[in-house]
């Protein structure tokens, strides 16, 4: 999304509302658009249960791991876990990334604007006053804190049902030494937000996707298939020439926070990649939306 | 608002397209653009690659190698078989202070493997297995501990490898200037005269300033791409601190404790050769002997006794190898008759009486070598 074009209409706007002056201000509408926007998002049913299935993964596997006695012969962060809760939160919101994540996104937006159009109130929306483009920003704005909110179930899940069943210490680093546990929380924080980010290009996929049409199952299938696509030109090492611009290319380059020092070259890419596709969808979505007859 | 107005709003994301697509394409390009530097002969240029000397540095280099070598099957990706190393991209983190200390940290996905000594004992710690393996050094070698670390992942030794492999067979020249890991440093190519090796030209990039060999690419004589890359994409030359070679283990971490063997390296520890596929003579085949070498310079064939390839093709537990050789094409001559594999940088010749050929040579003069070749 764009940062800088929602100020500047801002600014557009209250000029006009200078004149008129009988208008409520548009920085007013702006929040009150966007907090209606979060409180739509949160308020569904599906949300909340989306969310709720996040916050058992971690639980799941904590029990799994508990009950199996050790993980010694694990690879990865899934054999830390047995001796450092911590790792929880990481093996979580790895094991989640590739699959759970994206299904949820998806749900959410591909609800975005189809749902609205289902259900008749979109045209409503389209006419009232709060203006188009803003709309647009509202419901990327929305989906940017649902993406937030996902990963932070994990990390939060992760944390209590880490430090309930498994013993808690000193963090060891894929590069071999050990930082404190506040420390690695932290880190694992920073995990989480650079997951919910990698998520951004998946959540503009969809807004574009929803905005094409006014059937929110359509909307969410053609964006789960699309994210599927994506994930098997991934794996066909046949078309590494252009794996670097595939969405889900990067998205295990995580892991480099846990390392000593981390390493921001393949997360910043990762990143970049993502700002693309929400640029590129984004803005494809803006031209639909306000190009849109009123039906 | 009228259609066209409307339809021309979907300029701006095909405009957005363009920029994305343009910005990623053309970014690298635009950056690596030529520096200016005045112009320096090649032969200074070798003098000054060879007095060069850095207390140390750390950086990160990145090492791309397209052999052309054939998928084998069955082989599960991400371990850390021969193929492995010797194709794809790896990344790893180096730091060197002299005369002793160096670490060499390989950045794999989700993991890293570590090596690092800091000139008394050395340590290779893998996260994934999450084992470390202490070396104790014999004190009266201090002098070269480094050599239980991988060399190849230093730019540095392996283009002294290549200056000290130029003879008469080379042609040396001074072919510009590049960017590399934001230094300007002058390319200095070197392009072998004879027609029997597949190598078609190596290119320096040498710093500057320091006069280190920052790149290493190897050209194949045939095609575009490059076969191995080998460069810094980040370097700092200020010495790293003391405490950064040294390790200690973490809790929860297997500790194997091993005396260096006096005079070779460690098999458990010493990585295998990466990044050195461009030096003839490391097949990777069994145990074999000390390899002969036959001929000088680039067309120069290893040869190893020792391997069965008539054993290998019908033994089931070589495996993969098996698998690969059995569908080898069969070449015979005035030497016998064995089985051939070629990639566009490595031929390799199994004799049916055991014997192994490898060189970065075409075909026919591995045959020339193998008729020369004592039995």
């Amino acid at each position: 999304m764009s940062p800088s074009e929602a100020p500047a209409e801002a600014t557009e706007v209250t000029e006009v509302t200078r004149v008129t002056a009988t208008r409520p201000s548009a920085g007013r509408h702006t929040v009150a658009l966007f907090i209606s926007e979060l409180r739509l998002v949160f308020g569904r049913a599906r949300t909340q249960v989306g969310l709720g299935v996040l916050a058992a993964v971690p639980l799941l596997i904590g029990i799994a791991i508990k009950l199996s006695g050790n993980s010694g012969g694990a690879e990865g962060f899934i054999g830390q876990v047995a001796g450092n809760g911590l790792f929880l939160i990481v093996a979580s919101l790895g094991l989640s990334l590739p699959f759970f994540l994206p299904t949820a996104v998806t749900v959410i937006s591909g609800e975005s604007l189809a749902g609205e159009a289902s259900l008749g109130t979109l045209r409503n929306l389209l006419t009232a006053p709060a203006g188009r483009s803003r709309l647009l920003a509202a419901k990327m704005v929305a989906l940017t804190v649902f993406c937030l909110v996902a990963t932070m179930t994990i990390w939060v899940s992760g944390l209590i049902v880490g430090f309930i069943l498994f013993p808690v210490g000193d963090v060891l680093l894929l590069s071999g030494s050990t930082v404190s546990l506040g420390e690695g929380l932290l880190r694992a924080l920073v995990i989480a937000l650079v997951i919910s980010l990698s998520l951004l290009g998946l959540a503009a996929i969809g807004l574009f996707v929803s905005s094409l049409t006014s059937t929110p199952l359509a909307a969410m299938a053609a964006t789960f298939g699309t994210f599927i696509v994506l994930g098997i030109m991934t794996a066909i090492p046949q078309l590494h020439a252009i794996h670097p611009w595939l969405l889900m290319y990067r998205w295990q380059s995580f892991a480099d926070v846990l390392r000593d020092p981390p390493y921001w070259h393949e997360i910043g890419r990762n990143l970049l990649l993502q700002a693309g596709y929400v640029a590129v969808f984004y803005t494809a979505a803006w031209a639909r939306i306000t190009s849109r007859d009123i039906t | 608002m009228g259609v066209a107005q409307r339809s021309r709003r979907w300029l701006v994301p095909v405009a957005t397209v363009a920029v994305v697509a343009g910005v990623g394409t053309l970014g690298p390009v635009v950056a690596d653009a030529s520096p200016k530097l005045p112009s320096i002969t090649a032969q200074d240029l070798l003098a000054k690659v060879q007095t060069a000397k850095v207390d140390g540095l750390s950086g990160t280099v990145r090492s791309e190698a397209d052999l052309g070598l054939p998928a084998i099957p069955g082989m599960a990706p991400g371990s850390r078989e021969l193929t492995d190393l010797l194709s794809g991209q790896h990344t790893a983190r180096v730091a060197f202070a002299s005369p002793d200390k160096a670490r060499v940290s390989l950045i794999d996905n989700q993991a890293e493997q570590l090596w690092t000594t800091d000139g008394t004992s050395a340590w290779a710690y893998d996260s994934s297995k999450r084992e470390a393996t202490k070396l104790t050094l014999p004190a009266h070698k201090t002098a070269k501990p480094e050599k239980a670390l991988p060399k190849a992942y230093d730019p540095q030794a392996v283009a002294k490898q290549f200056l000290d492999a130029i003879d008469p067979t080379t042609k040396v020249q001074v072919s510009g200037t590049e960017k590399v890991a934001g230094r300007d440093a002058y390319k200095l190519r070197l392009v072998p005269k004879t027609d029997k090796t597949t190598v078609g030209s190596v290119t320096l990039a040498i710093d500057s300033k320091t006069w280190v060999p920052l790149d290493v690419t190897v050209m194949p004589r045939t095609g575009n791409d490059p076969a191995v890359e080998l460069g810094f994409t980040s370097v700092s030359f200020d010495v790293p601190a003391a405490s950064s070679f040294t390790f200690t283990p973490p809790k929860g971490v297997k500790v194997t404790d091993q005396k260096v063997p006096a005079a070779r390296e460690h098999p458990e520890s010493a990585p295998p050769n990466r990044g050195k596929p461009v030096k003839p003579g490391k097949p990777g085949a069994e145990r074999p002997d000390k390899p002969t070498v036959i001929g000088t310079g680039w067309d120069s064939v290893a040869m190893i006794r020792g391997a069965n390839a008539a054993g290998l093709a019908s033994n089931p537990a070589a495996g993969p190898l098996a698998q690969l050789l059995a569908k080898a094409p069969t070449v015979q001559g005035s030497w016998g008759r064995g089985k051939v594999l070629t990639t566009k940088m490595v031929s390799a010749l199994i004799t049916d009486d055991g014997r192994v050929f490898v060189g970065l040579v075409t075909l026919d003069t591995l045959q020339a070598a193998a008729a020369k070749a004592p039995r």
